[in-house]
């Protein structure tokens, strides 16, 4: 199922959690809703759910307006932060929970809830614990039982609430693997909730970034992660070099070197220059002063566990991470408290915020 | 330390609560058993017994749905007058029972508000049953709604937004899941609620009118006997009135030793 936000705001007082959002959602994706507390991303989940209202905007499934459609009559499958398992039912009661609420005319007959509820158990791979509580499982188990009772009323779309926010590093790379596997095999339109940039990344067909109660960039991983749409969503995704410089005459310059950047400069003025690690390159220091055009580094540590290296460089007082791979750093032959010299091959430049 | 302190405790006990029930029964039973039934078979006794039951068979009901419908309102919404709703249902705790009694009189007294329409219309509420149900509803009214408010506080409202998402309607949602997470808490708030009901004195005292036979209530009929020095049937009923409340307290303790796991399973 598609579906269409229209200019959705909404405000808790005198707070703006949305402010004018408009989003498409593609019918079968996985969409990840990515930013920081407070970036209204849980709210737009709730308002497709039909848990909180708009005050303005609309959303529609496959073209139809939901204004009218109360929580209870939207078949969207919503799994909670928090799990909400009920927590005085077994697990089998929980995942057949959606199914025994239905009106007499469309609830299936108890044979075929139990056939059911067995199948989506063992899909979640939780059929030996049907008989348990919430409170005798882990918290990866009760995600999945969350998981099973959210699909058990066969739903159009699923929204999931920051899914692994509370569970151990481990798990949550397992669990993660296994939704994607799952989503694949269902197509079900699906929009999960998260803080985690890598998450994001890693899980999603599209993400959807935000901040302030606005969409700052929609895209695929790839996109996001290689042509962020400002500085806010470099910061966000992480994992990235900010050095300050200036913009003169439309150039970038770092320590009155001019760099060379992607995309538009900017007005003149302080700016910040971002660079990934791995667009760091790195070369061997000449005896005689360093090339025209390139800046130099000295070794402040270096971690060479792996097949990539990590190294911290000193840059004019400025510390700057680089990534290389472990053949390259053997060429380069270098060490703590060695010097060699420096230039990035992608960097994006940003007016610095005042 | 902690043996002086544990000490101190069982004898502050002991003094001021276990010796005054061990003194009811003593008195109760001083002439024999056969006076002690003879206090409870007399009618009006018989009478008071009645009339305490039923009062609190009506009263407890009424408190019941009363009770979960403000706690429910005041933990799952928001809206105006909250503050003013919630210290309305602290009332009945912070003024004087006989005041609460006063009230009613004032309202529905002869002399009263309603007064004069009430007997043009021939109902009669003060020195009479209603009364007396109306004064015990209202000071019974915080035991069941001060018990649930916190606990469906911390419970939250995911539960109840799960089980909607799910399809089910508003009164499944309460029924299948809201009631099952607070049964505990209920259930104490009714034990004391029915306590309360009972033993209530005060704000009964002074709407019933104390006419024998008809609206005197236990805890009345026992003041009645006493002011005529008939303490073997005074303390029958008092002792009777004690049972009760024994027999409420052991329910609790009983219901909390043999569902503990369950009480446990739903604080989490």
């Amino acid at each position: 199922m598609a579906i269409e936000i229209r200019n959705v705001e909404k405000t808790f007082g005198a707070f703006t959690a949305l402010g004018g959002v408009s989003l498409d959602v593609r019918s079968g994706e996985l969409l990840a809703l990515l930013g920081p507390s407070g970036s209204g991303k849980t709210t737009l989940l709730r308002i497709i759910a039909g848990l909180d209202h708009a005050d303005a905007g609309e959303v529609s499934f496959d073209g139809q307006d939901t204004r009218d459609r109360a929580a209870r009559d939207r078949k969207v499958g919503f799994v909670f932060q928090h799990y909400a398992l009920f927590r005085h039912m077994t697990v089998f009661d929980n995942v057949a929970f959606g199914l025994r609420v239905k009106k007499k005319a469309e609830r299936p007959a108890e044979m075929d809830i139990r056939r059911r509820v067995d199948q989506l158990l063992t899909m979640v791979q939780l059929s030996h614990l049907a008989s348990r509580y919430p409170s005798q499982l882990s918290g990866g188990q009760r995600q999945r039982v969350a998981l099973a009772r959210a699909l058990a009323i066969e739903p159009k779309v699923l929204l999931l609430d920051e899914p692994f926010g509370a569970l151990d590093a481990k798990v949550r790379k397992d669990l993660r693997k296994w939704l994607r596997h799952l989503h694949d095999d269902m197509h079900i339109t699906s929009i999960f909730v998260t803080h985690d940039q890598e998450e994001a990344l890693e899980l999603a067909d599209r993400v959807v970034v935000m901040n302030h109660g606005q969409i700052i960039q929609v895209g695929t991983p790839a996109e996001v992660y290689d042509h962020p749409a400002d500085s806010f969503v470099f910061d966000f995704l992480g994992g990235v070099n900010r050095l300050n410089g200036v913009i003169e005459a439309g150039v970038a310059r770092l320590d009155g070197k001019a760099v060379r950047v992607d995309g538009a400069v900017g007005a003149d003025g302080p700016a910040v220059i971002y660079v990934r690690p791995h667009q760091v390159e790195l070369g061997v220091a000449p005896a005689d002063g360093v090339p025209d055009g390139k800046w130099s580094a000295r070794v402040s540590s270096l971690h060479a566990a792996g097949p990539v290296a990590r190294l911290e460089l000193d840059l004019a007082g400025r510390a700057l991470e680089a990534q290389l791979s472990r053949d390259r750093l053997s060429d380069l032959a270098l060490e703590v408290g060695s010097w060699c010299t420096v230039d990035f091959r992608h960097a994006r430049v940003f007016p610095a915020k005042s | 330390m902690r043996l002086a302190l544990i000490g101190l405790a069982i004898l502050f006990l002991a003094a001021f609560l276990a010796l005054p029930l061990v003194a009811v029964f003593s008195q109760a039973l001083a002439k024999g058993v056969g006076a002690f039934l003879k206090g409870l078979a007399d009618p009006d006794a018989l009478s008071a017994i009645r009339l305490t039951l039923t009062i609190a068979a009506i009263a407890v009901p009424l408190n019941l749905v009363f009770g979960v419908a403000a706690s429910w309102a005041i933990a799952k919404f928001n809206f105006r007058g909250k503050s003013l709703l919630l210290a309305l249902i602290d009332l009945p705790f912070s003024v004087s029972p006989v005041i609460s009694g006063l009230v009613y009189v004032l309202l529905f007294g002869l002399h009263g508000s309603f007064g004069p329409w009430l007997r043009d219309h021939g109902v009669q509420i003060i020195f009479a049953v209603p009364g007396v149900v109306m004064a015990t509803v209202f000071v019974t009214f915080p035991f069941v709604a001060r018990e649930l408010i916190p606990l469906m506080q911390e419970q939250g409202v995911e539960d109840e937004e799960a089980a909607i998402v799910l399809g089910a309607s508003g009164w499944q949602t309460f029924r299948l899941v809201t009631l099952p997470n607070i049964r505990w808490g209920l259930l104490y708030g009714v034990l004391l609620c029915n306590a309360r009901a009972m033993g209530e004195f005060g704000a009964v005292s002074v709407v019933s009118g104390h006419i024998r036979g008809k609206t005197n209530t236990m805890p009345l009929h026992v003041e009645i006997l006493y002011n005529e020095y008939n303490f073997v049937a005074a303390f029958a009923v008092a002792s009777l009135l004690a049972l009760l409340a024994l027999v409420t307290l052991a329910a609790k303790a009983a219901l909390e030793w043999r569902f503990a796991d369950q009480i446990a399973a739903a604080k989490r």
